[in-house]
């Protein structure tokens, strides 16, 4: 039986925004089974902004599935921001996995980093600085495959801020690839298996793009969808 | 005068670390004493701080402001997959 997947990213909201996005929320359990949501929920990663963005989903129809992004990580307030989020009864995914309507659904993920793509990524070699950036990456990307590998599910989606592939990030400067994601990420999830990689964080990127695995990939930024989220629906047979 | 190269570079860096805007995705360029700025930001307000931002970076340069708000329009079509 297919599964429809609403998802959003980078919507940034702020105390200026509240309400304004809840208002394109309206009739989801119409068109989806479940809401994933790709970090950077909020502009400054302030607990207010937390708590803005609780209200902001609170209530809905549908599962709705968190992960955060570098803005909800700037103010050293993401564990009280994770924490307003699954009060309000949000799933929040810090590397790791949950499984959704009545096991038909595994969701595995969590912020993602950066380091750049085959080829023209960064080593852990050098300064310890260098290291621990790309370090940060190697532990999340071991952390997906634990989560992936936990899950018993129909259907498997890796949800990310970061990108796992360049495909998405179509339209931002070349230069800045490595500050948008990994392909460490992507190694990841081709080698446990997943139908689809949901991320945000490349606001100039491009909708689609698949893994070298051939796992689709989603980027849902809002300004990239430019409408209010974007539904896929998983086994194209039944849709 | 400084070089327009880091004039832009200085204002691309507040407008990402300034508190009012913490936006990463604006272009800067400067030719002589014009500089300008593209780029998407979610809402009005957002709008007009990135033109306060830019003229506090860069006194004496006039600032445009091309940047535009995203439009959040209807879900759409589902795709299938």
């Amino acid at each position: 039986m297919s599964i429809r997947v609403a998802a959003v990213a980078d919507i940034h909201l702020d105390p200026a925004q509240r309400g304004s996005y809840r208002a394109h929320l309206d009739g989801i359990e119409e068109r989806a089974d479940v809401l994933l949501v790709g970090g950077d929920l909020t502009r400054h990663g302030t607990l207010d902004e937390g708590k803005i963005v609780a209200e902001e989903f609170q209530g809905l129809p549908v599962p709705v599935v968190f992960v955060l992004g570098n803005h909800d990580y700037h103010s050293d307030a993401e564990q009280e921001i994770i924490a307003v989020l699954r009060e309000s009864g949000g799933i929040v995914l810090d590397d790791s996995a949950e499984t959704l309507l009545d096991g038909r659904l595994g969701v595995a993920g969590g912020k993602g980093f950066g380091g750049g793509f085959a080829g023209k990524s960064a080593s852990e070699f050098g300064e310890p600085e260098t290291k621990a950036f790309v370090r940060h990456t190697r532990e999340i990307a071991d952390r997906w495959r634990v989560a992936l590998k936990s899950l018993d599910t129909e259907y498997r989606v890796v949800l990310s801020h970061y990108s796992p592939v360049k495909e998405t990030l179509a339209g931002e400067p070349p230069e800045i690839f490595p500050f948008l994601g990994s392909y460490l990420l992507a190694e990841a999830v081709d080698a446990e298996g997943a139908d689809l990689i949901i991320h945000g964080h490349a606001h100039a990127g491009t909708e689609k793009g698949m893994t070298p695995g051939g796992i689709r990939v989603r980027n849902v930024a809002l300004p990239v969808l430019r409408r209010a989220y974007a539904t896929y629906c998983l086994d194209s047979e039944e849709c | 005068m400084d070089t327009p190269h880091y004039v832009a570079a200085r204002v691309q860096q507040a407008i990402a670390e300034d508190g009012r805007t913490n936006e990463l995705g604006i272009r800067v360029d400067v030719r002589g004493d014009q500089l300008f700025l593209r780029g998407q930001v979610s809402g009005e307000d957002q709008l007009h701080l990135l033109t306060d931002v830019a003229r506090e970076a860069a006194p004496g340069l006039t600032v445009h402001n091309e940047v535009t708000c995203v439009e959040v329009r209807d879900p759409g079509e589902e795709e299938h997959l």
